[in-house]
Order: C-alpha cells, then structure tokens, then sequence
C-alpha cells in the first residue's frame, strides 16, 4: 500500500498543525481567521458563536505562555464532506504543571477554503471519585 | 474509598498562586509525603481522606466522634481554562489560601484571591485558613510572618506557616479548617445555606436535637 496519505487526513493534519501553531506563538487574534464566520466554540462548557467572539474568548485567555503538546490526532471525512477532527494532548501554562486536554474540531470547506465550523475543548480533568 | 460509610463529606479547595505548593501540600497531608517533582495527575484533581471529628461544646463536653469523609480539591492552574464560579469552586465549604513565604508576589496575591473567594464561594466570609508555605526555606524567606499574620488578621482568618516538604503544621490547617466548618454547621439550624453536595450528611448532626427532621431534609 502506498504511504499517499488521504486528503482528508492531510488537511486535517495542516490545520491542527496551524492551529496550535498561532495558538503558543502569537497573541491568537489571528486564530479567529481559522473559524468559519458563525462558528461555534465550547469551551470547557462554555458556549462562544461568530468569529470574533471566539477571537476574543481565545485571546483574552489569563496567561502569558502556553505550549500544546499534541499526543494523538484522529481524523474523519464526513458523509456531507467534512472533516472531523479530535486532539489528545497536553499543554502547558506559565509555570503551571501540564494539563492533559481534548479538542474536537470540525472542518468545512466554504469559498474554496478550509475554516473550522466546530471546536469544542475540554481539560482531561475528572471530578468525580471512581 | 468512596464506600458511604462517613457522617459528613467536607470539599475544601486549595487557593494560592502558582508554585506556592498547593499540590504538596495536599500530597503531604494525605499521604504524609513530599513530593519535590510536579506529580502529574493523570485527570483526578482532588484526594481524599477520612477523618474522625470530635467537636468540643461550649460547656468543654466532648460530643461523639463523627466520620468526615474530606475531599481536598486541588487547583493546578484549570481556573485559567474553566470559570471560577464552575460547580467545583462554589461547592467548596472551606479554603486553604496558600502563599509561598519564599515569594513576596504570592503574598500580595492573597487579597485578590480574598477577593476571588468574597464573589465566588457560597457566602461572603467562607471559612478561610492562611498558609504561609516553605517555612523551611528560612534564609530564602521574604515574608514577614508579622505582615502575614497581619493580613490575616485584617481578614479575620487564622494564620499557620507551613512546610509541605516536612510537614510543619500541614494537619494542623487542615483541623483547624475542619473545626471551623463543623462549628458553623452547628451554629446552623437552617442549612440552606449550605451548597448542594458540599456536606452529605448520612446521619444526623446531633441526635438529641428537635430540630432533627428539618436538619436531615436540608442537609441532603
């Protein structure tokens, strides 16, 4: 079989890679850009819809350095010709101990281009004893 | 260990800046251990102990022991991600607010964490131990243990120096802190106020007392 990866999972892969990229290395009002215009964002429950919301909520996050660390990424092609991506990973804040998080995005090609409709992001947190 | 054997479960919250030992603290407490790596949790965030509470009353009588089920919520930095008014802060029934003697930064901090805890905890003057950690690092100090006991004193809190790393005074805070949530809960007869799932109460308070059926159906 030849090592040709799918399309999907290329594009998948270019997008996570972008994403976590301007996440840890900019000031992350340009991640907005990633997002489709009325896209929706939950985060750790937390509803945000429209870009510039999510812009924002990203931005004005309380800390001045965050490194991911992507353990596992698995993509999906949907049956309306999307992408649907889910993130395994650790990150990193300030001097904090590193977090283990989940993010799961869904990606959908408008005007030749591919945006992120979906993203809903969660900390491998539990709270509930076993 | 979550086995309904216990009278009470008590949820305390750890507060405090980054680095000031929270963590350790916890670790030393429940485990009597010092851990001087980060012990990464693999998700759980909390740890838990079962002690016995014995109040004494006014009149010096020592009551019957009570089973305490104590959950220890740790923060290792999630507030940044979560609101601090998610479930987990607002359940919490007493806080440890810890600084780092070491730090002269983390000290000043505890007045917005005073502040964080006036808006965010189930009531306006929550029950509040201040831990001045690293007490073992004396000649790296730099907090005054008079401007320290100062602050608390203005806040109307007890104040402990503590070391997680030998464990100076780390059960202490925790019993101290455990005292003044059972004396409040006694001094309550109406426990509305009380948030839900803070205190699970499996049998009464005080069996002798008439006011035994509203106590139960509240504190539920």
């Amino acid at each position: 079989m030849a090592c040709e990866k799918e399309i999907w999972r290329k594009i998948g892969e270019g997008f996570v890679q972008e994403y976590y990229n301007q996440f840890d290395n900019t000031n992350r009002m340009g991640l907005g850009n990633l997002y489709s215009a009325d896209a929706c964002l939950t985060w750790e429950g937390s509803p945000f819809q429209g870009r510039d919301n999510i812009a924002a909520k990203l931005a004005n996050l309380p800390f001045k350095r965050i490194k991911h660390v992507i353990t596992e990424q698995d993509f999906q092609p949907t049956i309306d010709s999307c992408i649907l991506i889910m993130v395994f990973g650790q990150l990193q804040v300030d001097d904090d101990p590193p977090m283990a998080f989940h993010q799961v995005f869904m990606l959908k090609s408008q005007n030749c281009a591919w945006a992120c409709t979906n993203d809903v992001f969660r900390l491998g947190v539990h709270n509930i004893p076993v | 260990m979550s086995d309904g054997d216990y009278d009470y479960l008590i949820k305390f919250l750890a507060l405090g800046d980054s680095g000031v030992g929270k963590t350790s603290f916890l670790y030393q407490y429940t485990d009597g251990k010092f851990n001087s790596k980060f012990i990464t949790t693999v998700g759980i965030d909390f740890r838990e102990k079962r002690v016995i509470y014995r109040s004494t009353g006014s009149d010096g009588s020592s009551g019957k022991g009570q089973k305490i089920h104590m959950q220890l919520w740790d923060t290792a930095g999630q507030e940044r991600f979560r609101s601090l008014t998610t479930a987990f802060f607002r359940d919490a029934m007493g806080f440890l607010l810890l600084f780092d003697l070491t730090n002269e930064q983390s000290f000043l901090n505890v007045r917005n964490w005073m502040s964080q805890l006036q808006i965010h905890a189930y009531c306006e003057n929550p029950d509040v131990v201040l831990c001045g950690n690293k007490c073992d690092l004396a000649d790296q100090r730099a907090v005054s243990e008079e401007e320290a006991r100062e602050l608390a004193e203005k806040y109307g809190i007890p104040y402990f120096e503590t070391s997680a790393a030998n464990g100076l005074n780390v059960n202490k805070v925790v019993d101290v802190l455990l005292d003044l949530v059972m004396k409040r809960m006694e001094r309550c007869v109406d426990k509305s106020w009380i948030p839900d799932g803070t205190v699970r109460a499996n049998g009464p308070l005080n069996p002798d007392s008439s006011e035994n059926s509203d106590r139960n159906k509240c504190a539920c």
